[in-house]
Formats: C-alpha cells, structure tokens, sequence
C-alpha cells in the first residue's frame, strides 16, 4: 500500500500547491455559498419583517357607525376607505386580485338594525363578508389580523351591548397567556426546520465537491494521458485507484467542511435572521460519532459513484454528461425529506442510497435517529461503495476503457 | 530481453473510429503474427511508416495492452501473468503518456522513483546524473507545463529511468526534437546499450535506424517483412541504402494488403 500513500500525498499536492485550484474549488464556492445565504436570508427576514409592517389597503362597505369608534379605539393601522352600499365593490376585487388592496369587509345593510330587532330563535342574524386573496402575503395577513383585532373586539362590543355581562357567555377561556403554554425542546424545534434544509446542503455539497475533483482527477488525467504513466508503475492498479479515492474523499470532506462553514457564516450574518438557530443546535457525543460516520460513507458513496463514471468517460464533457442524471438523483434525495419527516419510515427505506443519507441525517439532526437506522443505513452505503470500487479496479485493468483500445 | 512469439492484436473499432480510418470492417488487425528477439547489449529498431502498428506491438511488451493471440516474455516474466514483475524491468516512453503538467521534473523523477521503490539516496544520486546529462538541471524546479517540447522529452525519458531498467523501450524518442536534443538522446541510448541493456525503439526515421540500430525490424501493416542487420537487410534487398531497402518492401508487401 505504500504506493497508495504516495499518490495520495501526490494528489494532495497538486491541489494545494496550485493557487487557481484553490480559488476554485474551495474559496470562490465558498464566498459565493456564503453570499447566497446572506442575501436569500436577508430577503426572507426582510420579506417577514415586511408584512408585519405592512400597513394594508383596506375598503369597508357598510360600516355601522359604532364600527368607526372601534376601530380608532383600537389604534389598528390601515388606509381604510369606507364605502356604501350604492358603491359597487367590482373594482374592488379586482384590485385584491392583482394585489393592490388587501381586503374588502362587507357588512350585510341594515346590519345594526337587524341585530337590534334579534329577538328569539331563527330569527334573521346579519353577516360580514371578508374579501381576501390567500395568494397575497399581505392579503392574508390583513385579513386575519382584521378578524383578530378588530372583528373580535366589535364582536365582543356588541355582545357587552346586548348582554351586559359576557361571562355567561363566556362559558371558558383558551390560553389566557398563550406564551406559558408553549412546551418545546429547543434543540429539536431548531433541529426541525434545519432537518428540512440540511440533508439537501449536505447531499449535493459533498457530490458536487466529489464531482468537481473526480472529474479532473480521474478523466482529466486520462485526457491528458499522465493516468498511463501510473499504469507503468510496478504497482497494483487498486493501490492506484485507492489513492485517487482516498485523496479524493479526503478533499471533498475538506471542500464540504468549506462549504458548511460558509453557510453557517452566510445565515449568521443575518441579525436575528430566520435560520439563526444553528447557533443554538446541540449534539450528543453518540450524535457527533453517527453524524461523522455517516458522512465519511457518504463521501466515500459518492466518490466511488463520480470515479467510476469518471473512469469510463472518455473526455470530460462526457463525463460530465454521465454525472448530471447521477446529481439530479442527489438532489432528488435529499428534495424528498424536505417534504416528509423520518419517524414513521420502515427500515427498507434506510437500505435505499442517497435516500438513506438524506432521511438518516434529518433524523440525526432531530435527535431521532435509531441505531438499526443508522446501522442500516451506513452498511448499504458501505456495501454499495465497496462493489463499485471493485469494478473501478476491474475497469482499471481494462485496456479499452483506460486506452480507448 | 524481449522475445515476441507470434503476437497479434486486434482493435475493435467504435463507430466512430470507423469512420476515421474510413474501414467498413469493425477489427482493425494492428499487429499481425509478429515475432522478434531483442537481446542484451543491443540496439533493436522497429521500422514502419505511421499505422504501421509499432506504438501497438511496444505497449503489448509494456504490458499496457494484452496481446489478442501470441505471448510476449521480458526478462523471464509474461507480460500478462506477470505484469507487474515485468513493468519492474522496463523503462517505457511513448508520446502519448505524459508527466502531470503541474509538476516539476524533480518532483516527478521523486515521485516514480518511490512508485519503483528506489531509496532515497540512489533516486538523489541517478536525478543528478541524469538531469545533467540531459541538461534539465536548470529547469529541474519548473513545472513541466512551461518547459520547452524537447525539455519535455528529456525529462520524460530521465524520469522512464529513474529505476535503472534493465530493459528500455522508446516509442519514437526524437520524434519532434531539433539535432542537438536528437543527437544527446540517441548517445544516450548507445550509453544504455554498451551498460548492457536491452533497448528496444521505433521509429520511421531511416538514418536514424541506420546509424543506431544493431537490428532493424521493418514491419509494413503489423507484418514484420524483413529482419537483420542494416548489411543484411542490403544485401537481402540488393540495395544501397535502407531508403531503398524500405521501398523494395513496401512495394511488395502494401499490395499484398489491397
Ligand atoms: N486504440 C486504438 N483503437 C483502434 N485502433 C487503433 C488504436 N490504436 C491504434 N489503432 C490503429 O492501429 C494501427 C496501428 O497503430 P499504431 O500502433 O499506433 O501504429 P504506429 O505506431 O506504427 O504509427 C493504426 O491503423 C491505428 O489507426
Ligand atoms: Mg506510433
């Protein structure tokens, strides 16, 4: 094996002894990584800070006149234009359908009037009508902020009205202090929304830190025609292709590291940004331990994936043909566990690559991750890995797939 | 020693290759029955024009390709049971394999000096020697990407040394090198020879043959048509030069193909 140890120190030098390989495989990705979180979680708070301090567009028709002194009461913030029943509220709706107005409230006519003449059951009870576009943030949000204070409150105006005292009504109360009543788990709540985006970053980082490399590593060498001169070396083809894996899965480790560091940096820069919570995630050392694992079989997973398609490509646009269903696959994998949470899965699903990886990190990053799971999962990825570097070694020895002959 | 019995190789050709080398037929039978002996102490020159299959029957004894029919033995080991005992033996250039451009001559000769498992002290020593010889010296620290095309090939062949082979097999060595570069290598080669080394080469350059070469081998279309010594190969042919030599052959024997 002492030939796979100087292959690998080879191959570490050509990257790190080469400032434009460098900057292109570590530190430009990683700004750019960072930047793009910066800016997308800039944009999501912002967009969130946005609707809250949106003030809306709101168009009342009918409002009884004790409705005005509510709302004034209440200090709720809106540019309200109040309407009458001769009005029509065509042009309204279409204003809420592209967007320009937020809400229109509709009071049945004669809404006081009917209230007051309520006397005993199946008598006539008036209606208000809210007109929304749920596809609007910020229709939405008028709207139910509508209802919450303003509604309710005219509501319980009327009922005061009418009964004087509303406790018999009241019958009991829900959540006087709604804050007292929230259990959670810190690191599980953080771990939840993180559990949605992480296995997808982790996922295509690491196979696209392994594709950039392999397919220079492997095909570019072929192409340059340096491969051969290893093949004359009176060495075992797999202490060849052992060094180009273990070097490569030692560099994509390192690139994904990169790229980890620099999201982290990214989210952090938000102040008080939507995915600050990163901070605040906690691991176990068990946790830690599965979580290296893990990764160490995915690189080398996917590694032996990029070598191998890396192996047979003739050039390096071919190979990159090859690779792309392989990333969208990837890619795919960790998409599912965006949209699913991993409790309730059998354990045959953690014997499906990639898939596995995705759904066993967001598990781990929950704190739900089993050790038949785990187990499950890093044998299947181990196995799988294994098989593929046999046939690397086998292509290796083949000369029409090393020499075109 | 190389002995060569009966090797033939056959390519299969892809669509594409096909239509390059304008064939219908799907083989491509580059080296047809070619046997050959090449001994110790002596210079043996394969001789053909391009596609003659000369590169081919070379990497067949370098083990990188695997004869279709025939076996080829150097230094006792088959080149296919025992490969990597035979690639021990051989020192192995060929235009198409390259030292990574990115490296330095000396980190490359380090590097396949530890490949061969050569200590230290002995790849130091054979580096100095070497570089100075071909005069890379100067140039040893420079990546290979900005050295000069005869810099490329001197440091190529210095580092296809750097095991001491006792076998030596040179694809067309001053292919693209101006006279003096030619000239330092082919004495290089006589050096190798008289160290008692079995070197064999190819080329299709007649006075070079002429000049260095103990035995020619002229192979037309995989087939070798005539063997000898430089006298031998006239008198067999009745000509003057090896020029003329060659001709009355390709004369005969590219019909026969048709
Ligand atoms: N990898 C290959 N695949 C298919 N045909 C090949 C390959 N390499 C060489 N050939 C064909 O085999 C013949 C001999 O080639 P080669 O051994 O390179 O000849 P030479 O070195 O004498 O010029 C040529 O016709 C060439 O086109
Ligand atoms: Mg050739």
């Amino acid at each position: 094996m002492d030939g796979t140890k100087h292959i690998i120190k080879k191959e570490l030098t050509r990257i790190f002894t080469d400032k434009k390989m460098i900057v292109s495989l570590f530190i430009l990705p990683g700004v750019l990584i960072m930047v793009m979180y910066s800016v997308m979680g800039g944009l999501i708070s912002n967009l969130e800070e946005d609707i809250e301090t949106h003030v809306p567009t709101v168009y009342i028709q009918n409002a009884p006149e004790d409705f005005e002194d509510v709302i004034k009461e209440l200090d709720y913030q809106a540019n309200i234009t109040y309407i009458n029943s001769q009005d029509s509220i065509d042009s309204i709706k279409d204003d809420i359908l592209i967007g320009d107005v937020e809400l229109l409230v509709v009071f049945d006519e004669g809404f006081k009037e009917t209230i007051g003449s309520y006397s005993s059951l199946g008598d006539a009870i008036p209606e208000v009508r809210t007109f929304y576009n749920p596809s609007e943030d910020y229709s939405g949000v008028a709207r139910s902020n509508f209802n919450g204070i303003v509604l309710n409150t005219y509501h319980h105006y009327l009922l005061t009205e009418r009964f004087g005292n509303t406790e018999q009504l009241q019958v009991f109360h829900i959540d006087r202090d709604p804050e007292a009543g929230v259990i959670v788990d810190e690191g599980k709540a953080s771990g939840k929304s993180l559990s949605m985006l992480l296995p997808f970053l982790i996922n295509i980082m690491l196979f696209q830190g392994a594709m950039a490399l392999g397919m220079d590593a492997i095909t570019g060498e072929k192409e340059r025609g340096t491969i051969a001169s290893m093949l004359l070396s009176p060495i075992k083809r797999s202490e060849i292709v052992f060094g180009k894996m273990i070097s490569l899965g030692m560099l994509t480790s390192l690139s994904a590291v990169i790229y980890a560091i620099a999201v982290v940096i990214g989210i952090r820069n938000l102040s008080g940004g939507a995915m600050g919570e990163i901070a605040s995630m906690t691991f176990t050392p068990l946790q830690i331990i599965q979580l290296l694992v893990l990764l160490i079989a995915l690189v080398y997973f996917y590694v032996s994936l990029v070598v191998l398609v890396a192996t047979f490509a003739r050039t390096q646009k071919e190979a990159g043909t090859y690779v792309t269903p392989l990333y969208i696959i990837v890619m795919l994998g960790g998409v599912l566990t965006m949209f699913s949470s991993g409790s309730e899965r059998g354990l045959e699903f953690y014997a499906i690559p990639v898939y596995n990886a995705a759904i066993s990190l967001q598990n781990l990053l929950v704190g739900e991750l089993t050790m038949p799971q785990f187990g499950v999962a890093v044998g299947s990825l181990a196995i799988l890995a294994s098989l593929i570097t046999v046939l690397i070694t086998r292509a290796f020895n083949n000369e029409k797939v090393m020499f075109n002959a | 020693m190389i002995q060569i019995n009966e090797l033939t190789k056959i390519y299969k050709l892809t669509k594409k290759q096909m239509i390059e080398q304008k064939t219908k037929k799907d083989l491509k039978r580059a080296v047809d029955n070619l046997s050959l002996v090449a001994k110790p102490g002596e210079i043996y020159g394969l001789l053909g024009p391009n596609g003659a299959g000369k590169t081919t029957a070379l990497r067949c004894i370098a083990t990188l390709l695997k004869p279709t029919e025939g076996n080829i033995v150097v230094s006792g080991f088959d080149t296919v049971k025992e490969s990597e005992k035979v690639r021990k033996k051989i020192g192995f250039l060929t235009n198409e394999i390259k030292l990574d451009p990115q490296f330095s001559p000396k980190y490359m000769f380090e590097f396949f000096g530890k490949l061969h498992k050569v200590d230290d002290k002995l790849i130091e020593e054979r580096r100095e020697k070497l570089f100075s010889y071909f005069e890379i010296t100067d140039f040893q620290d420079k990546k290979i990407e900005e050295l000069s095309t005869g810099m490329k090939q001197k440091a190529s062949i210095a580092v296809s040394l750097v095991h001491d082979p006792e076998v030596i097999i040179f694809d067309e060595p001053t292919n693209g090198l101006d006279i003096v570069t030619a000239r330092n290598v082919t004495d290089y080669l006589k050096l190798l020879k008289e160290q008692g080394k079995t070197v064999i080469i190819s080329t299709h350059i007649m006075t070079e043959a002429e000049k260095l070469c103990d035995k020619i081998g002229i192979i037309i279309n995989g087939s070798k048509v005539s063997e000898g010594s430089l006298e031998e190969i006239l008198n067999r042919t009745g000509t003057r030069d090896l020029e003329d030599a060659f001709f009355e052959l390709y004369k005969i024997h590219n019909k026969e193909e048709e």
